[in-house]
């Protein structure tokens, strides 16, 4: 009939929009048709931040609910998470307001918290930490970036001095350079005499037979022991130096033997490591982002100086002379 | 004050209080128009009341006064005086109008035309309703018409149809529009035998509007004559077939004279 | 001067058929098979123009969001600038303007008809009102399918969105992505704002279109005149009534 037909129609495409309606509901509200299904926690923030009725709640990264409603109590916000099924919430769980993507989405992060401990009664409330948003965390970076820059500047102002105070290296090229000269003025004296006992072969029965020459051999002899000691002692001390330079061999950190420099220095690297990281992670419109910033080309520049250390490090005289003393010594 | 004798449901039989109309001074203009002049005339319960006049004289708008669906710009309608404008009147008298066209609704079988009424009252139910409307088909001899739809019917046809479907109503009030308008004589005068058989029958207060002369003389009790909005003449059919006022004679028996036609008249 | 009193006339007269349509609320059960064959027409058979309009609207809207905004790399946010105009916007009032046009103006011509061949006078005196018999069904059947129509409209007009935000080779948004950012910036609330301007337009366009049918004196000429004027009303109406509702809903 007719009529029927009709009817069956319009019921059909009631129940059809009655459909849509609830998907597009259960679509864009995370599902508030079953008010009744779970129960609620409350979560206390300073700032919501960027967070909206209907984002997930999700418990080490898995959903277990959403966030029913969020108001203003008092001086703080507070977000009403309405937990699904019977996921239990220990009661030492923290949730924190967590970025899922860099424009504004955001969802309720709870951890795992601690085995054993009794869940959260329906109704009450869940410890909350704050966690730096976006803003925070460019702030962050910029700070960083500073320390950073300040830190590779200190590294180099150490390595290299600041004009006034002699760095690390001038300080250890002197060194070397000084003794150096002694080092040959000695040498050269020590060749001159044992040349000379050399050529003194001959002359030295004469020297022994008349007793005036003894006297004055003799003393010659204890003019040249004492200076044998003293070539000793030097070379003792040249010894030590080369000692430690040698120990020095390997890591950039260790060569310099002085402590706080190398702590420093791992320190800065530790630092940088850290930032590299993090830019590394902040692939995409944080790279971008950064690629404009000031900081990256001054970091730039700051590793390019703390390189050019470093090489000056490897072919600078200071070495060198130590390596020859090493050589024509031993 | 008119008596009220009884009326005889054609259905059950029962009798109901025929109604009577009084009309009071009544008066009805349309912008600067007047289409009814002081008008004061009164239906007696029970009778046939033919209102007569040439077209545009305000007969119709007059019956639309008796059933309520106009408003009187001065004087007033009343039936068993209750005002007939007001709703309730409506409500206490049962009154069915058999419009000049029929009125049927278009989108409803001639079945569901007659069911209507009874349906929405929720007079009886479905089976009750089918006996009525058929007996009602009957007594028109429309029964091949019951599932026909209004379109496919014969101006006659209609006006049964129509006729029919104020029947079911159990009228205590029954008004006609022009209802042998547009048919042939032989027609015309079924209807009015359908009209005057009813009344005889069911004691039903009849109004009638028409220009049908042969239907006044031979069914109506009283005759009124409007001409120009106003009550030229009043009194019984047999008062009419000798008329004394020109003006009724000239509109009951117009001479039809082709060496001196009306329209040269009207110009002189 | 005279317009004005007209205009207050016409307000006054469909306040007034509303508040005895209103007051015949408790027959609609009894009146049930004239309410199915009114959401037949109303709903049902307007089905297939507003889908086919809604599927294009919101193809349209995402070719020209994503034409606009691929020039400041904000394309992936066309599903939210798609789904949230169609629902909030272009939905409800796509919905009622073609109910204007193929419902409304059905609906006056029927009443005027109805009311010029005398047939409502016919159901007066039969102490039918046409408040009860003629309005209030479509006014039922209007509040029951228009929101039904609007949603069938968002969810179409989504997709429409979606189909070419994929296909459309300068734009090449995943309906992944496309909805995800939908679904990221809107609420239900958004949809259900939608869906009460649809009822709300719906509602009033369909009172409207009672009213001037009712109201009809004359001839053939005059159901067509009501016509015309039915949906032009119930247009000027529509916009006006949505700038209010929309601000009131804000």
């Amino acid at each position: 009939m007719q009529n029927s037909q009709q009817t069956a129609r319009v019921g059909l495409f009631f129940i059809l929009g009655l459909a849509l309606t609830w998907v597009t509901f259960e679509t864009l509200s995370g599902g508030r048709v079953f008010k009744n299904k779970g129960y609620t926690l409350i979560a206390g923030f300073e700032s919501l931040k960027e967070l909206k009725e209907g984002d997930d709640v999700r418990m080490a990264g898995v959903k277990v609910g959403v966030v029913e409603k969020t108001r203003l109590a008092g001086r703080r916000a507070e977000a009403i998470l309405r937990i699904e099924g019977d996921t239990k919430i220990p009661s030492d769980a923290t949730a924190s307001i967590v970025m899922a993507g860099l424009i504004g989405t955001n969802y309720i992060g709870v951890d795992l918290g601690s085995a054993g401990v009794p869940p959260l009664a329906p109704g009450s409330e869940i410890r909350t930490k704050v966690t730096p948003d976006i803003n925070a965390i460019m702030t962050e970076l910029g700070n960083l970036g500073q320390k950073l820059e300040g830190a590779l500047g200190a590294f180099g102002n150490s390595m290299n001095g600041d004009g006034r105070n002699p760095g690390l290296f001038q300080k250890l090229d002197r060194l070397v350079t000084e003794n150096g000269e002694r080092v040959n003025t000695t040498m050269t004296n020590l060749q001159e005499i044992t040349t000379k006992l050399n050529r003194g072969e001959g002359t030295l029965g004469k020297l022994v037979n008349d007793p005036a020459l003894h006297d004055e051999l003799v003393a010659a002899v204890g003019e040249i022991k004492t200076t044998a000691t003293q070539a000793r002692v030097f070379v003792t001390d040249a010894q030590g130096l080369l000692a430690q330079v040698k120990t020095g061999k390997g890591p950039l950190g260790t060569l310099v033997y002085d402590e706080a420099a190398a702590n420093d220095l791992k320190a800065t690297v530790a630092n940088l490591r850290q930032v590299s990281d993090k830019l590394a992670k902040g692939e995409g419109t944080l790279g971008k982002l950064i690629n404009d910033d000031s900081l990256f080309t001054s970091a730039q520049s700051t590793l390019r100086k703390a390189d050019r250390a470093i090489d000056g490090l490897d072919d600078s005289g200071p070495i060198t002379a130590v390596g020859i003393v090493a050589k024509s010594l031993f | 004050m008119p008596a009220c004798s009884p009326t005889r449901n054609p259905f059950t039989a029962q009798e109901t209080p025929a109604v009577g109309v009084a009309i009071e001074g009544l008066s009805k203009s349309f912008g600067p128009r007047l289409v009814l002049d002081n008008i004061t005339l009164s239906v007696e319960p029970g009778e046939i009341f033919v209102l007569m006049g040439p077209s545009g004289s305000g007969k119709s708008v007059l019956l639309r006064h008796i059933v309520g669906l106009e408003a009187p710009s001065a004087g007033r309608v009343t039936i068993n005086r209750q005002d007939a404008t007001a709703e309730t009147t409506r409500e206490h008298v049962r009154m069915a109008i058999v419009f000049q066209a029929g009125a049927l609704f278009n989108s409803l079988s001639v079945y569901d035309n007659l069911a209507l009424y009874l349906r929405e009252h929720r007079v009886t139910n479905e089976a009750g309703i089918r006996e009525k409307v058929m007996r009602a088909l009957q007594i028109l001899s429309l029964e091949g018409a019951a599932e026909k739809f209004p379109s496919e019917l014969s101006g006659g046809m209609k006006k049964r149809v129509a006729i029919a479907r104020a029947l079911v109503m159990e009228p205590q009030l029954m008004l006609y529009d022009e209802p042998t308008s547009e048919l042939d004589p032989v027609m015309s005068a079924t209807i009015s035998e359908i009209i005057a058989s009813l009344k005889n029958e069911y004691h039903v207060t009849t109004v009638v509007v028409s220009h049908d002369r042969d239907l006044a003389l031979n069914i109506a009790e009283r005759v009124g004559i409007l001409m120009d909005g106003r009550l030229i003449f009043l009194g019984t059919p047999d008062q009419l077939r000798q008329p004394e006022d020109p003006q009724v004679a000239n509109f009951l028996y117009p001479k039809i004279d082709l060496k001196n036609p009306r329209y040269k008249q009207l110009e002189t | 001067m005279k317009q004005l009193l007209s205009i207050f006339e016409s307000f006054g007269s469909t306040l007034e058929l509303l508040v005895r349509a209103g007051s015949y609320v408790g027959t609609l059960p009894r009146q049930r098979a004239r309410f199915i064959e009114q959401c037949y027409l109303i709903g049902y058979t307007t089905l297939p123009i507003v889908a086919i309009l809604s599927f294009f609207i919101g193809s349209v809207l995402a070719l020209q969001a994503g034409y606009s905004m691929q020039n400041f790399g904000a394309k992936q946010f066309i599903g939210s600038l798609v789904g949230l105009s169609m629902a909030r916007e272009l939905g409800p009032v796509m919905v009622a303007i073609l109910l204007a046009g193929r419902v409304g103006s059905a609906i006056t011509a029927e009443l005027a008809s109805m009311k010029v061949y005398q047939e409502v006078d016919a159901l007066v005196t039969m102490n039918i009102p046409p408040a009860r018999m003629l309005v209030l069904p479509r006014l039922a059947a209007a509040l029951a399918m228009v929101p039904v129509l609007a949603i069938i409209a968002d969810l179409v007009g989504w997709f429409g969105g979606a189909i070419v935000a994929k296909y459309v080779a300068f734009i090449s948004i995943e309906p992944e992505s496309y909805f995800a950012v939908l679904r990221r910036y809107m609420v239900f609330k958004d949809v259900l704002n939608g869906l009460i301007k649809a009822e709300s337009f719906g509602f009033v366009v369909v009172l409207v279109c009672c009213n001037i049918g009712l109201n009809t004196r004359g001839g053939p000429r005059e159901i067509g005149a009501a016509v015309t004027r039915a949906v032009v009303v119930s247009l000027i109406l529509i916009l006006v009534l949505d700038y209010f509702i929309t601000k009131a809903l804000m």
